[in-house]
């Protein structure tokens, strides 16, 4: 049978190989690009193949994986649905590294749920101190919620910021009563 | 019968299965029910969730007319709220059982004693602690919550509010299974082997993509979704179909899980502890709608060194097999059987050296214990241990690898990523605080 190789006799194995990663490379959806398109509904299976890296990834891996996560998070054509599922990824897996982008995220009204998912559970003070920012930035039910990962974080370093809330007769009941719990839960914390 | 009910004298002589019994315990009341809360007062009860769970529930609360009266319910579904309330006032020939759309709403009514809490999984935990903040006793549906971190937090409201709080895990209530548990515990298999747990498959069959769909009328689908994260409505992803849908459950690991994984934990003593090891390899659907194991498989190691097995059975119900060197036994709703049949009949024989405490009925125990505000035969802090056991299991099957677990500190050992799921951030505005 005739070979369908187009390619001059003569050439390496390795330079073969090589030709083919490259021509490959052209033809196969790239996951990482395909998972922050993500629609919800569609096929999710780029972001499984993501998610399988992931939690596969031993730890002196995980620095490289977040890079590549936040890279696909910054692209202009980030969907919501790729949106929330690269933050559930950066819950796992995400650093300090992660919190400039997450907190501008943080502080926007249409992205704050996912940015405040991959934040909560991300060790450090800087993600403390990202979310006692955002507190000027919320309002409403958004706030409340903000307040509460605040009070699961137990930052007492918020505790000012908090009595002011609770203190506040402009803001809404359910943003004070939020803080008034989370403030039992940062002083249950000291005693 | 070892217990007094809540129930009214002629209720329970009407219940009990066994005459003598009856006539023998009733007649003499404890102290706790002389009290405030005398049996004279009927327990008011609101149901959180009328789903396919309050179903189940509705019977037997309904069987108590002179002691126990259902006073509201509440979905955020209107239909199945108001066919809830109307059967309720139905049955009672009223009109007092009244329909709430907002937990909260219910919660606030000074005159109810005790919600029980069926709704879906990531739902347990905010509705229970609201009930009990807000001075409720609470039967909470299994599994007990969704993460580790809630259970923990259910816990300690149980505990900061002096609230009864029942896990609704009744097989802590049947004979079969106390027996089981107790025969075990008396070391009458033998030293124990392993146990070996069999749940039912995961998963109704849907397509590797869903659409969205507009939001039933009268359905409110953001309080529906509540603290899970948002997306669009469908029909395959609500009603009964939650539960393969990792935001909300964790499917039969939990679903089945919790009852026959907390039998184990039963017979092994290990109610206010649990394992120290845990490895999984399930099997994920990597597209569609469904995101919970289609085949579930993992192992728990309990520090005496003890595996107990939890796998997904495609044919047949769940059961719970334990192992020693004297033979087996196997263990299931509806059935039970051993190796050598010597086995069964060595399990009734009396004078057991360690005696577990018996309840002959879920709901009774648990109106009983709001009367005496005892600790009810599944109390909150043995639903979470069991509960926790699913969610290693679940864990260790999302990683794919062995982990290492402290259970005094509830905390994996050396595994960052794996402590990070125990629990999750809330959608705004809901918080466990």
């Amino acid at each position: 049978m005739a070979s369908a190789d187009s390619r001059p006799a003569g050439t390496t194995a390795a330079t073969r190989n090589a030709a083919d990663r490259k021509s490959n490379a052209g033809t196969t959806p790239d996951p990482w690009e395909m998972c922050a398109k993500l629609e919800y509904g569609a096929d999710r299976s780029f972001a499984w193949a993501v998610q399988q890296q992931v939690v596969q990834t031993p730890p002196e891996g995980r620095a490289r994986l977040e890079e590549r996560l936040l890279k696909s998070l910054a692209q202009p054509n980030c969907t919501e649905a790729g949106r929330a599922f690269l933050c559930r990824m950066l819950a796992m897996v995400g650093s300090a590294k992660s919190v400039p982008p997450l907190a501008a995220l943080l502080r926007d009204v249409r992205t704050t749920e996912a940015a405040r998912y991959a934040l909560e559970p991300i060790p450090g003070p800087e993600v403390d101190a990202a979310l006692r920012d955002a507190l000027g930035a919320l309002t409403g039910p958004a706030k409340a919620g903000l307040i509460g990962s605040i009070a699961r974080r137990r930052d007492a370093a918020a505790r000012g910021a908090l009595v002011a809330i609770k203190d506040n007769a402009a803001e809404p009941p359910l943003v004070r009563q939020a803080a008034t719990r989370a403030l039992e839960c940062i002083g249950s914390t000291q005693a | 019968m070892k217990t007094l009910s809540a129930l009214t004298r002629r209720e329970f002589i009407q219940r009990s299965s066994v005459a003598t019994a009856a006539v023998a315990a009733p007649l003499i009341l404890p102290s706790g029910l002389r009290g405030a809360g005398a049996p004279s007062k009927k327990i008011a009860v609101g149901v959180v969730g009328c789903g396919n769970i309050s179903d189940s529930h509705f019977p037997a609360l309904l069987g108590y007319p002179e002691s126990v009266r259902i006073l509201g319910v509440c979905d955020v579904d209107r239909e199945r709220r108001e066919a809830s309330a109307a059967r309720v006032n139905r049955e009672y020939g009223t009109s007092d059982c009244k329909a709430y759309a907002d937990f909260r709403e219910l919660h606030a009514r000074p005159d109810i004693d005790a919600i029980f809490v069926c709704t879906p999984d990531h739902w347990h935990a905010l509705v229970a602690i609201d009930a009990m903040r807000n001075g409720k006793d609470v039967y909470v549906e299994k599994p007990l919550t969704l993460t580790i971190a809630e259970g923990r937090a259910l816990v300690a409201a149980a505990r900061k509010y002096n609230r009864v709080a029942q896990h609704g895990t009744q097989h802590r209530s049947m004979k079969r299974f106390h027996d089981v548990a107790e025969f075990v515990r008396n070391n009458g298999l033998g030293k124990l082997e392993r146990i070996e747990c069999f749940i039912p498959p995961n998963n109704r069959h849907v397509g590797a993509t869903w659409k969205p769909e507009p939001v039933p009328a009268g359905f409110d689908w953001d309080m529906w979704l509540g603290p899970a994260p948002w997306r669009p409505f469908t029909a395959q992803g609500y009603h009964y179909n939650f539960r393969f849908i990792s935001d909300c459950a964790y499917g039969q690991v939990t679903n089945w899980g919790a009852h026959y994984l907390d039998i184990g934990q039963w017979a092994l003593d290990m109610d206010n502890s649990g394992p120290v090891a845990v490895e999984g390899h399930g099997e994920f659907p990597s597209t569609g709608l469904f995101t919970n194991a289609t085949k579930v498989d993992f192992t728990v190691w309990y520090p005496n060194g003890i595996p107990m097995h939890c796998r997904t059975r495609y044919e047949g119900g769940g059961t719970s097999r334990f192992v020693g060197e004297r033979g087996w036994l196997d263990i299931a709703r509806d059935k039970m059987s051993a190796s050598d049949p010597n086995l069964l009949r060595e399990m009734q024989a009396a004078g057991k050296k360690i005696q577990l405490p018996l309840s002959n009925n879920h709901h009774e125990n648990f109106f009983e214990c709001v009367r005496t505000r005892k600790h009810p035969i599944a109390d909150v802090e043995l639903g979470h241990r069991t509960t926790t056991v699913c969610n290693l299991g679940q864990i260790s099957m999302v990683l794919g690898r062995k982990l290492k677990w402290d259970p005094a500190r509830e905390e994996f050992v050396g595994d960052d990523v794996a402590n990070r799921l125990r629990g999750r951030a809330m959608r705004s505005p809901w918080s466990l605080t």
